[in-house]
């Protein structure tokens, strides 16, 4: 039997509400227990192994643990789930999409390999991955649009936040964005800067005929989308004088990322800036704890390899200069040491040298 | 569709076993079945007031002898809010009214 329009929508209010308490109530309580439990065993933990000594046999922490995965997990695939929704309606969906198989914005290459690791694990609990399906785009962004609860309707204003950081350190005229998705990180770049052009890539095709879609109803004509892999774009050297990509690194294994970090350095033009916004490495070790764990639950294997990346360092010996790895606030107030669960958000920027 | 066809993967493979959070895997699968049911009485409650709204619409019913008229928007938002504050505080494991505390166990009274 189809799912009604209107109980799918109670049901995912539900679990909104439900991942709310999560980030919330439950989290401040995991978190006074800690402390507690540190101030009583007079402990001083440095390391994420010292946190799970203390933290793991708790029984809130595998109530927190648990929600966390299962959450996520009736959002995609329960029986009020996305994935089934858009199944049961994929013909009528992808109506929505037909103009983009013709749209100019868009190049798609249905003979690319996907990548091994990129087909291995389904991120965020998406049964099939983002690119797997035809409808899998829309699935994406519908659930895009609760990744995270406190947010609610400003989620998208963190993109904005982002763009106007990234436009205090000048106005870029040829704009790459990596693995750009439904287009959501791109298409603030292409409002922001109307006389730049916007190129963004990725892997899967159901994400670019959003992105297409999406900049069709708003008659962006400065931007365009390419499937293509970040870790090797095809487009030609020092063609850009801005890179940039949002929550893509953390997805991709260390080898590839150096691949990425590369390829950034190769299509940027000389005095050209890479700009990403993404986790990174939390100082404290609970904070750390949770950053890691929530990766392994959220089927985002490589988050914790990122966070203990030597960045500075790397791109540093990459030839990239004036490397700056920053938090970032993504609401007004966000601090590290809030009373509620938040991603480390950090924006990672370097510049490829004026002479090479 | 039912979705129990939703795939577990893009490989087509068979299920892999699910992560494991509480001492006995029972509590995991117990936990799964609550959120299941937890989810069908918030589908059914939204529900049930779609139906009180409509008849009260066409006259069939008297919303204001009901207890709680359907309300639209953020009274909805704030009734989910506490159906789930009301759901999920006995995650927290305290008590609501002082009383003996810790492990519940007759094992060694051996005696009664």
């Amino acid at each position: 039997m189809e799912t009604s329009e209107r109980a799918f929508q109670a049901a995912q209010a539900f679990l909104l509400a439900a991942k709310g308490f999560w980030t919330t109530t439950l989290y401040d309580r995991l978190r006074a227990e800690y402390l507690q439990q540190c101030a009583d065993q007079d402990r001083q933990p440095e390391t994420v192994a010292d946190v799970a000594e203390i933290v793991e046999g708790s029984t809130t922490y595998r109530y927190f643990a648990w929600l966390e995965r299962h959450l996520q997990s009736a959002k995609y695939a329960g029986r009020y789930g996305l994935v089934p929704f858009y199944r049961q309606r994929q013909a009528q969906a992808l109506e929505t999409l037909d103009a983009s198989a013709q749209d100019a914005r868009l190049a798609l290459d249905p003979g690319l390999d996907m990548p091994a690791y990129y087909m291995a694990t389904d991120i965020h609990q998406h049964p099939g991955g983002v690119w797997s399906e035809p409808t899998a785009g829309l699935v994406y962004e519908h659930g895009a649009r609760t990744t995270t609860p406190l947010l609610g309707g400003a989620h998208a204003d963190l993109h904005t936040r982002f763009t106007e950081q990234v436009a205090a350190g000048g106005t870029p005229s040829r704009v790459l964005d990596m693995a750009c998705g439904f287009g959501k990180s791109t298409l603030p770049f292409a409002r922001r800067f109307p006389d730049a052009s916007v190129l963004g890539i990725d892997l899967a095709a159901p994400c670019l005929r959003v992105a297409v879609k999406t900049a069709g109803d708003e008659a962006l004509g400065n931007t365009r989308f390419q499937q293509g892999n970040a870790a090797g774009s095809g487009t030609d050297g020092g063609a850009f004088d801005l890179v940039t990509s949002t929550m893509f690194l953390h997805e991709v294994p260390p080898k590839v990322l150096d691949e990425v970090l590369d390829e950034c350095f190769r299509v940027l033009e000389p005095g050209g800036r890479m700009v990403h916004l993404d986790f990174w490495h939390l100082p404290d070790p609970f904070g750390r704890f949770l950053h890691y764990g929530h990766g392994r639950r959220n089927n985002e294997p490589y988050m914790q390899p990122l966070a203990e990346l030597d960045l500075p360092r790397i791109l540093a010996q990459k030839g990239f200069v004036d490397i700056d790895i920053k938090p970032f606030n993504e609401v007004d107030g966000a601090v590290p040491d809030a009373s509620v669960w938040r991603f480390p958000w950090t924006v990672i920027s370097a510049r490829k040298p004026t002479e090479v | 569709m039912s979705e129990r066809e939703v795939s577990p993967g893009s490989r087509g493979e068979t299920p892999r076993p699910e992560q494991v959070f509480f001492e006995d895997p029972a509590l995991d699968r117990m936990m799964g079945v609550l959120l299941s049911l937890a989810t069908e009485h918030c589908v059914l409650r939204d529900r049930l007031r779609a139906i009180e709204s409509q008849l009260a619409d066409s006259g069939a019913l008297d919303a204001q002898a009901l207890d709680a008229a359907f309300v639209a928007g953020p009274e909805d938002r704030k009734d989910t809010a506490a159906f789930v504050e009301a759901l999920m505080r006995p995650l927290l494991g305290l008590q609501q009214a002082s009383g003996a505390t810790g492990a519940f166990s007759l094992a060694r009274r051996r005696k009664s």
